[in-house]
């Protein structure tokens, strides 16, 4: 004899308010509400998680892709939402295995909503940044011609603006590195309270969220690694991939540096 | 005998913003009326007002800006205040949304842009205020490095207070943390020197209404080339 459980009024209510909702209770972290989303059958969720990723992180991208060209913005707003989506898809299976052997007693569906949401808040906290960023690359000296830079005999006007030109890049990377920080530091947060509400435990969701945050970073920083550029190096072609792509590895590359540096 | 008069129990409701006079005097002496204002079915005008109050004295203080130089820079300088404002507003508008949301805040979108257009409002009606000040040393001092760091003092005295009455909006508004709304006014002041970097000259003159050379706000100050007159701010 089978018994169907009665809907659960909460999550219902929770689900017929608009869409355009979410965000806000998203942003302020209300636990049982998003504890509601993640249990619900419904594609509903997982669809405006996928929305905001894109159109966040998009619109992020497509900031920062336009400090070197219109086309480099172009193939950020593609690259930059793809990262995250790709992350979250790669690692479904695995935090899902970790998460009951670390004590949390969630499904694959929660697992894989958990992480989608936390992307989504990050997505939307970097949408909410890139006016911030469009108008600092507006503003902001642009791409030096380097051509000159060849030559033996590059002229004071080539120096200066390619001095001014790195300076403000400079600036740029450290607004992308606060904004990317903030926005992720933001998000863990809400996903650590997200999971202690779900366990019921702070021990278990601060071993669980370092266990997931481990394996994204990993996958993460790969996927970064193959898809790069992002902001485009001035001195080379705007291109969507670099044609050695798939060679060598993020860590690779920062142990080349280093050993460069030493 | 000793007790309290029912009066002194119960404060006296707030005054409805029923008009721009009404609009004034709640930024000057009621902002909770105006955030209660805000979030019910006037808010639409009351967003108008604060818009136009907004408008108008950024524009009369822009006028007085200009008066430094004088020829075209009389409608210039209007023009480039009160525009580059309203776009630094925008531009800051969805991070201080998204902001004070991840620090509690139940505020409807149409509140924070009120509150953001109420801080623009007041700075502009105390900017409007500190007019006469502007107007004169505007007229007895050629220094352009002077005049420019008296506007940019008195801005900073009037954001200031429009910043203050942001924060007290948003704590009424069941913010738990004020930090973020601290942070954000950080890039918003920010935004706004580099805004005035960007739409420079806007005291001086120049050949052009807009720059040709993009600059950092604090390289195009720190920069010590006697270009004199061209837009310091």
């Amino acid at each position: 004899m089978s018994s169907v459980a009665p809907p659960n009024p909460s999550s219902e209510s929770v689900l017929s308010g608009p869409l355009r909702s979410r965000l806000p209770l998203l942003l302020r972290g209300e636990h049982e509400r998003i504890g509601a989303w993640l249990a619900s059958a419904s594609l509903s969720h997982p669809v405006w998680c996928v929305a905001v990723i894109m159109l966040g992180a998009g619109l992020y991208g497509g900031a920062i892709g336009l400090w070197r060209a219109p086309l480099q913005a172009g193939f950020t707003a593609i690259k930059l939402p793809l990262i995250l989506l790709l992350t979250a898809l790669g690692n479904t299976a695995l935090n899902a295995l970790l998460a009951p052997l670390l004590g949390a007693r969630l499904t694959l569906r929660q697992t894989g909503l958990a992480v989608l949401t936390s992307f989504a808040l990050a997505a939307a906290i970097l949408g909410a940044f890139s006016p911030l960023v469009a108008f600092e690359v507006w503003t902001l000296p642009e791409v030096a011609l380097t051509a000159e830079l060849g030559s033996r005999f590059p002229s004071s006007r080539t120096l200066a603006t390619t001095a001014s030109s790195l300076r403000s890049f400079s600036i740029l990377q450290l607004t992308n590195v606060l904004a990317v920080a903030f926005a992720g530091l933001a998000a863990n947060v809400r996903l650590r309270q997200l999971l202690a509400a779900l366990t019921g435990s702070v021990p278990v969701a601060n071993r669980v969220l370092l266990a997931w945050l481990l394996g994204n970073f990993l996958l993460g920083t790969q996927l970064t690694w193959i898809l790069r550029p992002f902001f485009g190096a001035p001195t080379l072609p705007v291109e969507f991939l670099r044609p050695n792509a798939w060679e060598g590895n993020f860590f690779e590359a920062v142990w080349a540096n280093l050993h460069h540096a030493m | 005998m000793l007790e309290p008069s029912v009066s002194s129990l119960n404060p006296p409701p707030l005054p409805t913003v029923s008009g721009p006079g009404a609009t004034v005097e709640s930024l000057l002496r009621q902002p909770q009326s105006l955030l209660d204002a805000l979030g019910d079915a006037t808010s639409g005008r009351v967003l108008g007002w604060l818009g136009g109050l907004a408008t108008l004295c950024l524009a009369l203080y822009g006028v007085i800006v200009g008066s430094f130089s004088g020829h075209e820079q009389y409608w210039a300088a209007p023009l480039k205040i009160t525009l580059g404002l309203f776009l630094c507003g925008l531009i800051c508008l969805p991070s201080l949304y998204v902001i004070t949301c991840l620090g509690g805040c139940r505020a409807k979108f149409g509140q924070v842009v009120g509150l953001l257009l109420a801080l623009h409002a007041l700075a502009g009606l105390l900017l409007a205020s500190f007019g006469p000040v502007a107007w004169v040393f505007s007229q007895s001092t050629q220094s352009l490095g002077g005049i420019g760091t008296l506007h940019v003092l008195l801005w900073l005295v009037a954001t200031g207070f429009g910043i203050r009455m942001l924060m007290a909006g948003f704590r009424q508004l069941e913010t738990r943390t004020l930090g973020g709304v601290l942070l954000w006014s950080a890039i918003y002041v920010v935004v706004v020197l580099q805004m005035s970097t960007a739409l420079r000259p806007i005291l001086g003159r120049a050949p052009t209404l807009l720059p040709t050379e993009k600059r950092f706000f604090l390289q195009h100050w720190a920069n010590d080339e006697p270009t004199a007159t061209p837009g310091r701010l």
